[in-house]
């Protein structure tokens, strides 16, 4: 009975061993299958120091040890697999060897049987794909045992004389089978405990990861600014269950959610040296409230205890940060020093992309503004001079011109590049006809036929006037005979097509002002419908050029 | 009596000048011309002493009309111009006379003094294009511009100037002396053009040689030109 006590001693003293370093990184090793060499080493010389120290701590019964070196060879075995196994096993039984007694020898072979055939048994596993069973103590437990009745046999077979060894297996079988099984199954169920938590702990931190940047994607990229860095920082204190989070630009808050909002008011400068220090030095800082201590440079009576700042970066220029905070009285956990980080590196990511984005359209209008502004100066000059050549002639008709010139002018100087409607581009279109029809007489016919339901349909400004324009400049101007022109509208499935189609089919893909003026209302329709909308060219040479417009029939994409 | 031809593609545009020129009884409208087509027609036709030619026209612009004549007969020019900045320059570079769209009375005055004054034409070889890219010809009364490099050959006989390219047969007023100095095409008998590139065989003869276009047409070369026609495709 004593005996059993004993042993159960030792095995405690192993299990508070594995206990202790199943906290420390190094549990992973054992969490882990080995495949790897220098793995497979750790194995070894983990366990076979087991092996080594269950001996020497072993009770001295009868002329031989009781004692818990099984544990170490079957896990080693079961960890390391059939060779590692072999060697665990051999050590252990050597060391064995080397200490002498009636059962030495049987001790050493059964030690290194009992390391390779758990070995064996782990690769049976392995093999047919149930090595989760490797860690579950119930099979730990039975492999331990029939290892250990290995060993009481081998005793039985090879230790002389018999009837010693009789007497010896009697007293020390039953403890050493139940305490080195149970051992070995605790071991393993030690093992999978920190397994599963670690397992679910950094589940539990990809779906946070996830979930923030699911959340968060797009609302920085339309900018960094108040309104959007509340939003997102609602989304990451909902998600990380911090004390507070907030959200800086380089020189005041942005937002502040959570314990100590009543102070922390967002557009105010930033006051904390930590923060300013990470925008100063573009570096991560945190002060734990332990080792570097937190205190808020607001109010005293704040109970933010420590606090994680992290920059926002965009290229590599410091934009602002973000700051998570936790209470005084809870620990800043390093799961989300980590997710922090990460969050830092999305939104960056986000605000990189906005910027591109904006500047990208910026581009786009700057472009649009000059191109519509920039009105062709020899349309003007010319009209100029037909109005001076009809004013004494026919000083109404010269008067209605003006007018309509005017009328040209001010949409072309004065529309925006937002939208308008079909109504209004055709009013555009009208007063540009009217001089044209002015100039050419009756070298020009323009038909529009577009129902009246259309009318009210929204486009980008400039969608279809530059269009009849290029019809005119590229194509029925440079026609000998007379110039036909029509504009016509139908619909192809939830499509509304506007088309512009003259009678000169002189289209060259790569005529410089043409390309540019139709390239541009092409981007801008892809850019605000999608890649199938936007303009179509077909021509056929000396015949028709047609120009189409794709843009949805529904407004509500607008 | 200066005889004048106005050339614009603006119906106001030319009636404008028109009604300019008539204040000055010492010049007379021969005609008004609506592109470069008619205006080299009339003025093969007419060898009008002076034009009025504005630079932006259909298919060929003022300037390429005044490539495509014949120096002999060239009329004393006066451009118009809406807005060219280049062409601006180059008249100012040059002293060429211009008027600017609309019309500034004063100024077309002041032109029409100076053209009383010199009736010579002015020498404008360094602003005109020295190959012409496209030829003015015409089908029956329909007018057609023949892309320079589509011809095969031009001929010329009593009915006037063939021009035959891929796409068919067509007629010029250009002269053949013309169109051999300002197109890449080169002589290869008295009354032919032939393009370089049209050439697909050539078979000699007695009286030099004789070539087969790619559309199978048949181009008589004289021995006068073999020699050189050699040279040009490397047999020599």
């Amino acid at each position: 009975m004593s005996l059993i006590l004993l042993l159960t001693q030792q095995m405690c003293v192993y299990l508070v061993i594995v206990y202790l370093v199943s906290k420390t990184p190094l549990f992973k090793l054992f969490a882990e299958s080995s495949k790897r060499l220098p793995h497979k080493v750790f194995i070894y010389v983990v366990f076979s120091l087991f092996c080594i120290l269950a001996t020497y701590f072993g009770e001295q019964t009868t002329g031989a040890i009781a004692n818990t070196r099984a544990m170490g060879a079957v896990l080693g075995g079961l960890l390391g697999g059939p060779v590692t196994g072999f060697f665990v096993g051999l050590t252990g039984g050597l060391h064995r060897y080397s200490m002498g007694g009636f059962t030495d020898l049987a001790c050493a072979i059964s030690t290194t049987l009992e390391g390779l055939s758990a070995g064996l048994f782990s690769y049976y596993l392995k093999k047919v794909g149930k090595e989760e069973s490797l860690y579950n103590p119930a099979w730990v437990f039975m492999v331990t045992f029939a290892a250990e009745l290995l060993q009481m046999s081998l005793i039985l077979l090879i230790a002389k004389p018999f009837d010693q060894a009789w007497e010896l297996v009697y007293v020390i079988a039953p403890p050493m089978l139940f305490i080195n099984s149970l051992g070995a199954a605790m071991f393993m169920s030690i093992v999978r405990d920190q397994k599963t938590m670690f397992d679910k702990l950094s589940s539990s931190f990809s779906t946070n990861a996830l979930k923030i940047a699911e959340r968060s994607v797009g609302i920085l990229s339309k900018g960094f600014n108040e309104e959007s860095s509340q939003k997102v920082a609602q989304i990451i204190i909902e998600e990380t269950r911090v004390g507070a989070v907030a959200i800086t630009d380089r020189h005041k808050l942005l937002a502040f959610i959570g314990i100590g909002a009543d102070h922390h008011l967002p557009n105010t400068p930033i006051s904390s040296k930590i923060t300013l220090d990470a925008i100063a030095q573009n570096k991560v800082m945190f002060a734990d409230g332990v080792d570097t201590t937190y205190a808020c440079s607001i109010s005293t009576h704040c109970n933010l205890g420590s606090s994680l700042v992290i920059p926002l970066r965009s290229n590599d220029e410091v934009v602002g940060t973000i700051k998570l905070y936790e209470p005084k009285n809870k620990l800043f956990l390093n799961i989300n020093r980590t997710l922090g980080e990460g969050i830092a590196r999305l939104l960056s990511n986000q605000i990189l992309y906005g910027r591109f984005e904006q500047q990208k359209n910026l581009l786009m209008q700057a472009e649009i503004k000059l191109l519509h502004a920039q009105v062709n100066p020899h349309f003007l000059f010319n009209a100029l001079n037909t109005i001076g050549a009809i004013i004494s002639r026919d000083p109404p008709m010269a008067k209605k011109l003006i007018k309509q010139l005017s009328q040209f002018l001010r949409i072309n100087l004065t529309r925006t590049t937002g939208l308008v409607t079909l109504a209004d581009e055709l009013e555009h279109i009208d007063a540009y006809l009217a001089i044209e029809h002015a100039r050419f007489i009756d070298k020009l016919e323009v038909s529009i036929a577009i129902p009246a339901i259309y009318h009210h349909h929204k486009m980008p400004a400039f969608t279809l006037q530059p269009l009849i324009e290029n019809a005119v400049k590229h194509g029925t101007s440079l026609l000998f005979d007379e110039g036909v022109i029509k504009v016509k509208a139908s619909t192809d499935g939830n499509d509304l097509l506007l088309s512009v189609t003259d009678n000169a089919g002189l289209y060259q893909p790569s005529t410089n002002t043409e390309g540019l003026g139709m390239n541009l209302v092409h981007k801008r329709l892809q850019n605000l419908f999608g890649e199938r909308y936007g303009i179509e060219v077909h021509c056929k040479t000396d015949e028709y050029t047609c120009v189409q417009v794709r843009i949805p029939l529904d407004e509500a994409t607008l | 009596m200066i005889r004048c031809l106005i050339i614009d593609d603006e119906p106001f545009a030319r009636q404008e000048v028109a009604d300019l020129l008539d204040k000055h009884p010492d010049f007379d409208v021969l005609g008004q011309c609506g592109n470069a087509i008619e205006a080299l027609q009339q003025i093969n036709q007419h060898k009008p002493d002076l034009i009025f030619v504005d630079i932006q026209m259909p298919r060929i612009n003022g300037m390429e009309l005044i490539a495509m004549l014949n120096p002999e007969q060239m009329p004393r020019a006066v451009f118009i111009t809406a807005f060219d900045e280049y062409a601006v320059k180059a008249f100012d570079n040059n002293a060429f006379d211009y008027l600017l769209k609309p019309i500034d009375e004063k100024r077309f005055n002041q032109t029409l003094d100076k053209v009383r004054s010199n009736m010579t034409p002015q020498p404008m070889e360094n602003i005109l294009p020295s190959q012409l890219a496209h030829l003015p010809c015409y089908i029956g009364s329909k007018l057609k511009v023949v892309t320079t490099t589509d011809v095969e050959f031009i001929v010329s006989d009593v009915g006037g100037i063939h021009v035959h390219s891929n796409k068919g047969v067509s007629h010029t007023q250009l002269t053949l002396k013309v169109l051999e100095e300002k197109t890449p095409l080169f002589r290869c008998h008295k009354q032919y053009l032939l393009s370089a590139d049209a050439i697909s065989e050539i078979e000699i003869t007695d009286s030099g040689a004789e070539v087969t276009t790619h559309t199978g047409a048949k181009v008589p070369v004289s021995r006068r030109y073999l020699k050189e026609l050699k040279q040009l495709l490397g047999f020599q």
